[in-house]
């Protein structure tokens, strides 16, 4: 059974198609990259999943249960968890009381953070490599760092399927590279991964497959090898030459 | 080298800010041994405190984001429900304050259920006209409110009596001035323990960013609901004490932009970001008007008034606490890092 599937998934806005008819499925334990050029609808397809907008058209399934008009809370009680292309840090808030947000919403609710909360915040401030800036507010730490702490905050809530989008934009290569090493682990922690990756910085290095969008629709699919040979995916990216007759 | 001398710098104004607050405190609690012979200076200080605990149940709506301009609607409500449950059927006023935050409670319940779907400015227009809605209710129902004639001869506080001693509030004004400051005290706690529970982290994250806050799984609409209605009961509760305190009310007094826009200012001017901001400010600004600025200027005193607080609005955007406590409004107690 696939972890997650989407059926005929659709959504406009007004009169534009930002996804159209997208079927697509992912495998327990898979890292799936999500390619494609600009405006392609690839955020959208993570407000889709996540709850955040209503499809137009089709399901969302998760684990066989649908989850296509849940709340992004109940969402995310399921264990579907993310990140944003923009970071959005509590700003004013220091980066562990971040983390803390990221995980006490999640269970059971208690009045007060536990010991076992703050404790789980710090470890996960050490994966990402943040630990030192634990009692900075979010909001000055460098945009390399708030990625880190997004991606802490994400794994906080201890999620089954973690949707990273853009976690490596901008990054030096030195950056991409403990990037690539950082996914890995959450993978092995048994996290299975959907990676927004416009530039393909990360996903062509950690991807068991990708999934490519252009203009709302799906364009390729399969082994990064094959769908960076697909000629569909090569004229998102590079523009075509005008046919010869 | 730097790092250090930072620190230790921060170290000094954290104790220095707490220096403040202790002897403010200290301040407070012999005020009316201070001021045995002046009548006028401890009224003037029993309503600083007052406007103090009005600011301090404002912002705990203000925490999440939520700018409100219509608590003077929950401060009418919750001065009326009392006067009138105690002048129709003879209840205590210590019975009928609570029961007046209970009635600002459920038109907290109504004023969220249409203003909370709006954001920023326009949510605070709407609940600036909102206000409008109680007051119209009860300047018009002649029947049950005397409309705008107001009401007159409420009861007071009952003298409170324990053993062989006894606390006679119509008599004292310091007993009205300790009990008013017990009641902040008592609010200003439980801001603190709200601000640190994981209600507060909700709140704040809420404020700062509500797409991530709806991401972690924090229930936006119920908790700004939420901190709506506690807020709104508490500023009842201050309408209440109000209205038996000066004993007489009316339509254009308790529904006035005062009760709105004072616990905003004060708590903005303070720090909304802080527990106790919003009630240093009340408890500084309010006397410094009436002490200073008014023999100054009798007849233009708020222009000075206005003056302080734009001053302080645009030099300590965090407020005056904010500022002085600044990097340190870590709401948690967390294992130091230092």
């Amino acid at each position: 059974m696939p972890f997650l599937r989407l059926e005929v998934l659709s959504k406009k806005f007004g009169d534009f198609w930002a996804l159209r008819e997208i079927d697509f499925s992912i495998n327990e334990g898979e890292i799936v990259g999500l390619v494609g050029p600009n405006g392609a609808g690839k955020t959208t397809l993570f407000n889709l999943i996540t709850g955040r907008y209503r499809p137009s058209r089709g399901k969302v399934l998760f684990r066989d249960q649908e989850i296509t008009y849940c709340k992004p809370h109940e969402i995310r009680k399921l264990g579907i968890s993310r990140t944003f292309q923009s970071c959005r840090p509590f700003a004013k808030m220091t980066t562990l009381e971040n983390v803390i947000a990221g995980r006490v919403f999640s269970g059971k609710f208690r009045l007060f953070p536990q010991r076992i909360d703050i404790d789980t915040a710090e470890e996960l401030l050490e994966l990402v490599g943040i630990a030192h800036k634990a009692q900075t507010p979010a909001g000055d730490l460098t945009l390399s760092e708030q990625r880190r702490l997004d991606l802490a905050r994400a794994l906080a809530t201890q999620p089954r399927l973690l949707l990273l989008d853009e976690v490596a934009a901008g990054f030096s290569p030195v950056a991409v590279k403990q990037a690539v090493e950082l996914v890995r682990r959450v993978q092995q922690k048994g996290v299975t991964l959907l990676i927004i990756d416009h530039f393909l910085t990360l996903s062509l290095r950690v991807s068991d497959r990708l999934f490519a969008l252009d203009h709302g629709e799906k364009v390729a699919e399969g082994t990064p090898q094959e769908v960076m040979r697909n000629r569909e995916v090569i004229r998102a990216y590079l523009g075509m030459r005008h046919e010869e007759p | 080298m730097r790092g250090t001398k930072t620190t230790k710098r921060r170290h000094q104004e954290l104790r220095l800010a707490d220096s403040i607050l202790l002897l403010g405190f200290v301040f407070l609690l012999l005020l009316p041994v201070l001021a045995r012979d002046s009548d006028y200076v401890l009224q003037v200080f029993t309503h600083a405190v007052l406007l103090a605990t009005l600011a301090l149940a404002w912002n705990i709506l203000g925490v999440s984001g939520s700018i409100s301009l219509g608590h003077a609607a929950f401060f009418g409500v919750g001065a009326y429900g009392s006067a009138l449950l105690s002048l129709n059927f003879g209840f205590s006023p210590w019975l009928t304050v609570p029961l007046g935050g209970l009635v600002a409670t459920v038109v907290a319940t109504l004023m969220g259920l249409i203003c909370l779907r709006l954001r920023g400015a326009y949510f605070a227009l709407a609940t600036l006209a909102f206000v409008e809605i109680p007051k119209v209710i009860t300047d018009n129902w002649d029947g049950l409110t005397k409309g705008s004639l107001g009401l007159v001869g409420l009861p007071g506080f009952t003298a409170l009596r324990l053993g062989r001693y006894s606390v006679d509030f119509g008599a004292s004004p310091a007993a009205v001035y300790y009990l008013v400051l017990c009641s902040a005290l008592l609010l200003a706690s439980l801001v603190a323990l709200i601000f640190r529970s994981n209600l507060g982290l909700a709140l704040q994250a809420i404020r700062e960013e509500e797409v991530a806050a709806e991401a972690v799984g924090v229930q936006v609409q119920r908790y700004r609901l939420l901190s709506l209605l506690v807020s709104g009961f508490f500023t009842g509760v201050v309408g209440g004490c109000y209205a038996h305190l000066i004993r007489y009310i009316e339509p254009g007094l308790v529904y006035g932009i005062h009760f709105s826009a004072v616990p905003m200012i004060f708590a903005i001017c303070g720090g909304r970001f802080t527990i106790l901001g919003p009630a240093l400010a009340a408890l500084i600004l309010y006397p410094v008007d009436q002490f200073i600025f008014h023999p100054l200027l009798p007849a233009g005193h708020q222009f000075l008034y206005g003056a302080v607080i734009i001053v302080a609005v645009l030099f300590m955007p965090s407020g005056f606490w904010g500022h002085l406590r600044k990097g340190q409004f870590a709401l948690l107690k967390t294992r130091s890092v230092e």
